[in-house]
């Protein structure tokens, strides 16, 4: 398999853009994707399900008198497709006009894009496994019986993901990327008849990346991790984050620099841009062009090319994500429509998370959220979380029922570490965080 | 609108050999029960924003997935064409979940023709089809909608409509040769409005959604959607979060249903049962809440976006009581599970779409009413939080533990509702909360917004309340 797209699939995109301008688009984009899918699942120590799947679908983005539409399709026969686009001309021309739309300023366009293996995210081992050894290695679980283990789900996949990105300026924007996963969730019982469970995962662009062995183990580990938790009162702790889960205090950060929430008044961070919101030692940059690196890319949706950029800089607000549209409805430079592989930079002299526990002293480990949600308008959060309380840097016992509650602004500028943690299989590179004086309810 | 079984056979480019064809490879390998989903949905909508609608789009997405149990176990694989050699190398996909080829015909003597139904009943009352009417004619409601919002309330400086309607063909067919076909036609009205007070924002959402045509754009639906989006709107801005801790909590009739979807309504899904990870995996007959207590989960609301002719197993939809007198009397059950608890199945097999495997899922769930009043159970608490809006509901299967965002609510002081409260989490362990319902009003309200269901896979639900009073919880605050 030289690639999942072919060289018929990729001359029909490249005719659905010229038709479409035949019709009467003045400017088009078009993104021709597909992937193949295999997956293995195991209930219990057995394989229990099997799935196989090769998705596609062809995206137009069409600019016709001024005004705009988006339409897919995965019926891809050219004839159909031809129907499809008259059709789908006929109702961007019924929309009303928006002057700010438009295609990306050319010279923001990738132009080292067009082979798609640029990154080096692509595995060739996944061209030759078979079904058995997809089996093989998704048979990881532990050894049954095992104490307090009621039940266990595991699930290996890999994946390959091949997409071109076409534009009536000329763009042909390619990104190819194969994608390994294995996951387990365990489920175990005390005396008492209550459940407790957990997972653990991992992922790799490349085979011999992932880390298969010990997965189950570890979520088995972690489930009996939160057997007989304690309650403790509510009130101010000190709040340390663990890696795996510590992007959920990051994403509503983001999402408030994002050019949507920004246009519509429905962010927190708005007129944020170059004023110091967050404490010094923050510092936040987007690294989306690691060579072999999860979830780096070149281009953005509409074929910009990615740089490296801060995000945050010593507290200071340095970028807005803003694609061509809102750039031009906000009347800003445009950047990227959002982040692609975002970094937080260590601080507070930790590196692991018994770094920061032992410089936390005392407090709550939060291993897991469980719902809660962040007001985008004003950065009023409330999470529910799970843990284990913690005093001397050591873990005590866990908790449960709890909720933390604040404001973004304020929390970030409670940071008191960043450790040198975080996985490379998370999409987002945000270690072990420690936050003081944090509210608790329980 | 349901239309002639040949119709669906067009649509598919299939005819009922090739379905046999189809079972017959996929069950090559031993496998013991096949099925055959095919799909083709058309997507349209429309994007008002800043004054305009100047965003729309339409979607379409066509294909079949082939499922092939052995016993148990599950193999899948779904193909984005109807031909022969991309349908019958699914087959054979789907088929290795098995491994003990047969030559011997799936269609023995023991599962005979069940025949050609019709639906019993079209629980979609679609006078006008979405996809006969041009696009062009929305626009003129979604512009009324915006000028109706827009002239509420002058603190409104931001007003976003989304309009968005899909209608799914769907062919079913099995190795039982039971084969059912069904149209479902799905419309849905969002509204965002970002408020400004001075300096201070607030924004709030509301949604409507049915299985219904194009009739459901209306004048009674703007009214219905612009009231909504102002009522509280002057208590948000006055709102404040309350002290935390233990506290009863009282939620009011209609989206407090999510209570139910989220702390009960998944522990019940008989997969997490079969498995053994939900924490009502051995209560069935048993006592899980107070007498008087009915909760169900519904299929046969007409018009309701969690109702359904058949579900995604070609299974009839049909009205499922969990829970009676407050005995857990049914889990919601798929084939495999219903197989596995030899019971029949309840029409809880659904799927996101061609590309998933269909897996226990709610419809419409919610709970009867009783016979309190409302402003009694409020008047009954001295100290506690009032609470009828919520998002980003989550539970934990195993512990039965759930969280509940309140967008909004009010501090109830002695009997009172005295200062409103906002963007606080309640917290919770969902048969504890069961067991510890005090009162149940005789209002019940199923919420008609566009709630979606995210387990593994997206499905449209809805859920509904009366208003109720629950002893204790957690509630997180300063």
């Amino acid at each position: 398999m030289n690639a999942l797209l072919s060289a018929a699939e990729i001359a029909l995109a490249q005719h659905c853009l010229a038709f479409a301008q035949e019709q009467g688009a003045q400017q088009v984009r078009i993104t021709l994707s597909k992937t193949l899918l295999n997956l293995v699942g195991v209930l219990n120590g057995e394989v229990d399900k099997i799935t196989h799947s090769l998705d596609r679908s062809l995206q137009l983005q069409l600019f016709v008198d001024g005004r705009f539409g988006t339409f897919s399709s995965n019926r891809l026969d050219e004839e159909g497709l031809e129907a499809f686009i008259r059709d789908a001309i006929g109702t961007v021309r019924m929309l009303e006009a928006d002057s700010c739309r438009s295609l990306p300023a050319p010279e923001r366009l990738a132009k080292d894009a067009a082979g798609g293996r640029e990154l080096d995210l692509y595995d060739e081992a996944v061209e030759s496994l078979t079904p058995e050894e997809r089996r093989r290695l998704a048979l990881q679980s532990v050894a049954w019986p095992a104490e307090h283990l009621i039940a266990e789900e595991g699930e290996y996949s890999d994946s390959v993901f091949d997409s071109i990105t076409l534009d009536s300026q000329g763009l042909f924007a390619r990104h190819t990327e194969t994608s390994f996963e294995i996951g387990y969730e365990s489920t175990v019982e005390d005396a008492q008849g209550n459940h407790f469970s957990s997972y653990w995962w991992d992922a790799a662009p490349r085979l011999k990346d992932l880390r298969l062995k010990g997965c189950a183990q570890k979520a088995y580990e972690r489930a009996l991790a939160q057997m007989g938790p304690e309650k403790i009162p509510g009130g101010k702790y000190t709040l340390v984050v663990d890696t795996e889960c510590a992007g959920r205090l990051l994403t509503p950060v983001l999402n408030a620099l994002g050019g949507y929430n920004l246009q519509q008044k429905n962010s927190f961070l708005a007129d944020s841009l170059g004023k110091k919101l967050f404490p010094e030692q923050l510092t936040i940059t987007d690294k989306p062009r690691t060579k072999g690196d999860t979830g780096c890319r070149l281009f953005d949706s509409e074929g910009v090319a990615t740089r490296e950029m801060p995000v945050i800089e010593k507290g200071v607000v340095k970028t807005y994500f803003l694609n061509t549209y809102i750039s031009a409805k906000m009347g800003l430079e445009p950047t990227v429509e959002d982040a692609t592989r975002i970094v937080v930079q260590p601080t507070g002299g930790c590196a692991t998370r018994e770094d920061v526990l032992r410089k936390a002293g005392t407090g709550i480990l939060v291993t897991g959220f469980n719902g809660g949600n962040s007001n985008p308008a004003t950065g009023n959060f409330s999470y529910g979380i799970e843990g284990f309380f913690f005093r001397d840097g050591a873990i005590v016992h866990p908790v449960r029922e709890m909720l933390i509650t604040g404001n973004l602004i304020g929390l970030w500028n409670q940071l008191l570490a960043a450790a040198d943690d975080a996985r490379p299989c998370l999409s987002k590179r945000v270690p072990t965080l420690a936050f003081t004086q944090i509210d608790f309810s329980s | 609108m349901i239309k002639d079984k040949a119709y669906y056979f067009h649509t598919f480019r299939v005819d009922r050999p090739v379905l046999d064809r189809l079972i017959t490879e996929g069950l090559r390998s031993g496998g013991s029960y096949c099925d055959l989903f095919f799909e083709n949905t058309a997507y349209g909508n429309l994007l008002l924003r800043d004054g305009a609608v100047t965003s729309g789009g339409s979607h379409v997405d066509y294909g079949v997935g082939i499922r092939v149990l052995c016993g148990e176990k599950t193999g899948y694989a779904y193909s984005e064409s109807t031909s022969w050699a991309d349908m019958s190398e699914c087959a054979r996909a789907a088929a290795q979940i098995a491994d003990a080829p047969t030559e011997v015909s799936p269609f023995g003597s023991q599962n005979p023709s069940r025949g050609e139904p019709n639906p019993a009943a079209d629980r979609y009352p679609e006078q006008e089809p979405w996809l006969s009417t041009p696009m062009s004619g929305f626009l003129p409601f979604i512009q009324r909608l915006e000028a109706s919002v827009k002239g509420r309330d002058n603190r409104i400086i931001k007003v976003i409509v989304n309009l968005s309607f899909q209608v799914s063909d769907i062919l079913m067919y099995n190795s039982l040769r039971e084969l059912k076909w069904d149209t479902r036609p799905l419309g849905s009205v969002a509204v965002t409005a970002v408020f400004q007070q001075g300096a201070a924002v607030e924004n709030k959402s509301t949604s409507r959604s049915f299985r219904c045509g194009v009739e459901m754009l209306s004048e009674s639906l703007i009214k219905d959607l612009s009231d909504d989006i102002v009522r509280g709107i002057d208590a948000r801005f006055e709102a404040r979060r309350p002290k935390g801790g233990k506290m009863p909590v009282v939620m009011g009739a209609g989206a407090s249903g999510i209570l139910l979807h989220e702390a009960m309504g998944h522990a019940f899904e008989a997969d997490f049962n079969r498995k053994g990870t939900s924490i009502f995996a051995d209560k069935m007959g048993r006592q899980i809440c107070p007498k008087g207590i009915q909760i169900i989960d519904d299929g046969t609301l007409a018009g309701n976006r969690g109702a359904l002719n058949f579900d995604d197993e070609g299974v009839p939809g049909q009205k499922t009581y969990m829970v009676e007198d407050g005995v857990l009397t049914s889990y919601l059950h798929d084939r495999i599970s219903a197989a596995h608890y030899g019971v029949k199945p309840t029409g809880n097999g659904r799927r996101e779409s061609f590309r998933y495997a269909p897996i226990p899922r709610m419809r419409a769930t919610y709970m009867e009413s009783g016979t309190a009043k409302a402003e009694d159970l409020i008047a009954s608490v001295q100290k506690g939080i009032f609470v009828d809006e919520f998002s980003n509901g989550q539970v934990q299967i195993g512990e039965g533990d759930f969280t509940f965002y309140v967008k909004s609510g009010w501090l109830i002081e002695g009997g009172r509702l005295t200062m409103p409260v906002k963007d606080i989490n309640i917290i919770g362990n969902g048969p504890q909360a069961l067991a510890d319902l005090q009162g149940v009003a005789d209002d019940l309200i199923v919420d008609p917004a566009a709630w979606t269901c995210g387990k593994e896979q997206s499905v449209p639900v809805s859920c509904g309340i009366p208003t109720v009073l629950i002893g204790q919880l957690t509630v997180g605050g300063e």
